[in-house]
């Protein structure tokens, strides 16, 4: 399978509707693939809150009146903050019935809502046990991130340096939703208070946007980029029923499928994208795709291996946190990174000569986790 | 509660019943001797907690089940929590009075779960007091949450159906004589971990600790009307009040999500020494024809910032109520400042008592 084309909006707090978003990213992959529109047989579309936020549901008859007289399937997914990486998983395995398939990820999450945007983010995680005894999602977080840091006694020092990275790589990406915005260490530590001991620069950001990539059975250019495993795992969604609260098995048990599926290990990957949807799970996402022993992540940062000219780029896009988090479309962003940067079109964050790519996208607190490893 | 298979050794937190790999029959295990393995302070409210920061604990027991506990108390990492008596086994608190503010601390405590039972005078109250208490707690949870919450709720004319109770607290009418024979009867009732408190928002504490067999546990709780907005709570020390009475009380306050202050038993406390002065003389300013009501208030609250005018807030008070508190003052503190305005008294005999009455300062439909 291939990825044929790659399209997004940019990311932020943005003036379209849903509808628009989905669009504009739905016209950008087909300008960037040869094909055009009639030869796309079948659709998923990745969105999370449409629903509860904006009270709109049935978002594949949603994204059919944007291709009139087609006709064709479409099926949404929703996994929450995984949804793309689930949605791409889907179109792999509906491939048997199509020749390409479009995977659109949208979310409008600014604007007038119906319900706050705090509860209908909790919505990802459990409702009785965790929501209703106050656990928002930064504080599901920053549970994690207390256990995490004592155990291996982390200090708040590296979580700003992940945040601040991730905002210097988002200075080179034009389309990341803090691309305009020049950010200091001491800006980071001096954030207000979220969920200690997580700060407001500890949290990616809420933003509108939409990607979308075009799945192929056939290589038609040499711009098309292989998909070489996509695995998705899943755990339980309370935190109570988590034996390690420092980990999350459904990226382990993901990551070692996908692995295996393409026949890789960590070393081989030159280029990676995590789900740092707070900056604690950049740590646990780089150990748990075992880029370094439990608990070595820190390292990694702190030797600037993660950099773009480090060993192990990760988050060129500058990542959930400062790319945005435009939710349903967050996990498709992270593949047209990698796309773009397997071509060697990233201009100025441009990594050098990248061959094979990893994405990771998590849902929830870990209670799903979608790998995607992409090679040229 | 957890839901357990030994056979399998796999754990729910939902109520299943059997094991889905081997078809037995669940056991169902309470976490017991818990303590706390990892905690945050959230400052970003939302529907289920509106009231920022509070703090969210993750629990372990021994044999490592997990649960979560939120709460306005700052707990350290290691601490023992018993979920249990946190969560289903609340103190059973006896409100004494079925008054206005009597019924709102009661409805206030049966919506948090608190085991309530209200003493009135007379049996002839009871239908009266149940129906209304019915109608608020219906309007506030939800029809559907009536039958459980009422599980809560007993209404008795009898002392001894009071006994057992962990907290009292005193909310009948501001008289010193009707609260030292109440005082007398609770403490026949009382042991020496019994908190009695008063609901007073004018009578002084030492008086009425001073009938008592336990001055140590009496306290002042001065609740604001209306109850389920104000998060305000005086709480009101005594001569003789003891540390572990302030600390039960306070903790007990915050448990019920209230922000309680303290203050030295004194005439007024903080709240009304500041407050009524300031009716007392909006009231002296309108009859020297210094400047309208309307206007009064309208420099109130633009100018200061207060969300009602004294007028306002006199009318919605009582003014009775506010004259009877002004005369305290006076008394107590023996200063023409505190002398209530003759208006005052003018209105209050001719029965225009504010909102309660349809007409005070400013004319109400009645309801």
């Amino acid at each position: 399978m291939y990825i044929t084309g790659v399209g997004r909006t940019k990311f932020g707090v943005l003036s379209q509707s849903l509808q628009e978003l989905a669009y504009e990213a739905m016209i950008n992959a087909l300008k960037d693939s040869s094909f055009s529109i009639t030869e796309i047989d079948g659709i998923v579309v990745s969105n999370f809150l449409a629903g509860p936020l904006t009270g709109q549901l049935h978002l594949n008859s949603v994204i059919a009146s944007l291709i009139p007289g087609i006709h064709i399937p479409i099926i949404r997914v929703e996994a929450a903050c995984a949804s793309s990486a689930v949605a791409i998983n889907q179109a792999i395995h509906c491939s048997d019935q199509f020749s390409n398939i479009m995977v659109i990820g949208v979310e409008k999450m600014t604007g007038p809502t119906l319900i706050s945007r705090t509860d209908a983010i909790a919505m990802a995680g459990d409702k009785e046990i965790d929501y209703k005894n106050g656990v928002i999602f930064p504080a599901a977080y920053a549970l994690i991130a207390q256990q995490y840091m004592n155990k291996y006694g982390i200090s708040h020092n590296t979580l700003e340096n992940i945040s601040l990275l991730n905002h210097k790589n988002a200075r080179l990406n034009p389309l990341a939703h803090f691309n305009y915005k020049d950010v200091t260490k001491e800006m980071i530590r001096n954030s207000p208070m979220v969920a200690e001991p997580l700060n407001l620069f500890d949290c990616s950001p809420i933003s509108d946007g939409a990607s979308a990539i075009i799945v192929s059975k056939q290589k038609r250019s040499d711009r098309d980029i292989s998909i070489l495993s996509s695995q998705i795992a899943t755990d339980s969604i309370s935190l109570t029923q988590r034996k390690d609260l420092t980990s999350f098995i459904a990226t382990k048990i993901a990551a070692k499928k996908a692995y295996s599926e393409a026949k890789l290990s960590p070393d081989d990957i030159d280029i990676l994208e995590v789900h740092d949807c707070f900056t604690i799970n950049e740590l646990i996402a780089l150990d748990d795709l075992k880029f370094c022993e439990p608990g070595g992540s820190y390292r990694l940062v702190d030797s600037g291996d993660i950099e773009i000219n480090g060993n192990i780029p990760v988050n060129t896009d500058g990542g959930l946190k400062a790319n945005g988090h435009p939710i349903g479309a967050t996990g498709l962003a992270q593949i047209f990174e990698i796309v773009t940067q397997l071509r060697g079109e990233a201009k100025e964050r441009q990594v050098k000569d990248p061959k094979i790519g990893l994405a990771h996208n998590i849902g929830g607190i870990g209670g799903t986790c979608g790998i995607t490893i992409l090679g040229v | 509660m957890s839901y357990f298979c030994p056979n399998c050794k796999k754990e729910w937190k939902c109520p299943v019943k059997v094991c889905i790999f081997c078809g037995n029959s669940l056991i169902e295990t309470t976490p017991q001797d818990s303590k706390i393995i990892a905690s945050t302070k959230v400052f970003v409210p939302s529907t289920e907690q509106e009231k920022v920061p509070y703090y969210v604990y993750l629990i372990e027991n021994t044999l490592g089940e997990k649960s979560i506990v939120k709460s306005q108390l700052r707990l350290e990492l290691g601490d023992k929590l018993d979920l249990n008596r946190k969560s289903t086994q609340k103190i059973k608190i006896g409100i004494i009075g079925s008054g206005l503010m009597g019924l709102q601390i009661s409805e206030y405590l049966i919506l948090r779960g608190y085991p309530v039972i209200i003493k009135t005078r007379n049996e002839k109250n009871h239908e009266r007091i149940l129906s209304k208490l019915k109608q608020k707690i219906s309007n506030d949870a939800g029809i559907d949450e009536l039958p459980s919450r009422l599980k809560c709720l007993k209404i008795t004319s009898q002392y001894s159906d009071l006994s057992g109770c962990s907290i009292f607290i005193d909310a009948s009418s501001e008289d010193l004589l009707i609260k030292k024979e109440i005082f007398t009867e609770l403490s026949q009732l009382a042991d020496t971990h019994t908190i009695l408190a008063t609901n007073s928002s004018s009578l002084s504490i030492d008086e009425i600790a001073s009938v008592t067999r336990f001055p140590t546990q009496v306290i002042g709780i001065h609740f604001f009307n209306p109850v389920k907005k104000m998060s305000l709570v005086e709480v009101i020390i005594g001569e003789r009040t003891a540390d572990k009475t302030i600390g039960i009380v306070m903790e007990f306050l915050k448990n019920i999500e209230k922000t309680p202050i303290l203050v030295k038993n004194s005439p007024g406390f903080i709240v009304n020494r500041l407050l009524l002065p300031q009716i007392n003389e909006a009231i002296r300013l309108l009859e020297r024809g210094t400047a309208t009501k309307e206007d009064i208030d309208t420099a109130v609250k633009l100018g200061l910032n207060h969300p009602m005018g004294p007028f306002q807030l006199a009318d919605f008070i009582g003014l009775d109520i506010c004259l009877s508190i002004l005369e305290v003052l006076y008394l107590e503190l023996k200063n023409d400042y505190y002398k209530p305005a003759d208006l005052l008294y003018i209105m209050v005999n001719e029965g225009r008592l504010g909102y309660k009455t349809g007409k005070g300062f400013y004319e109400y439909q009645k309801k």
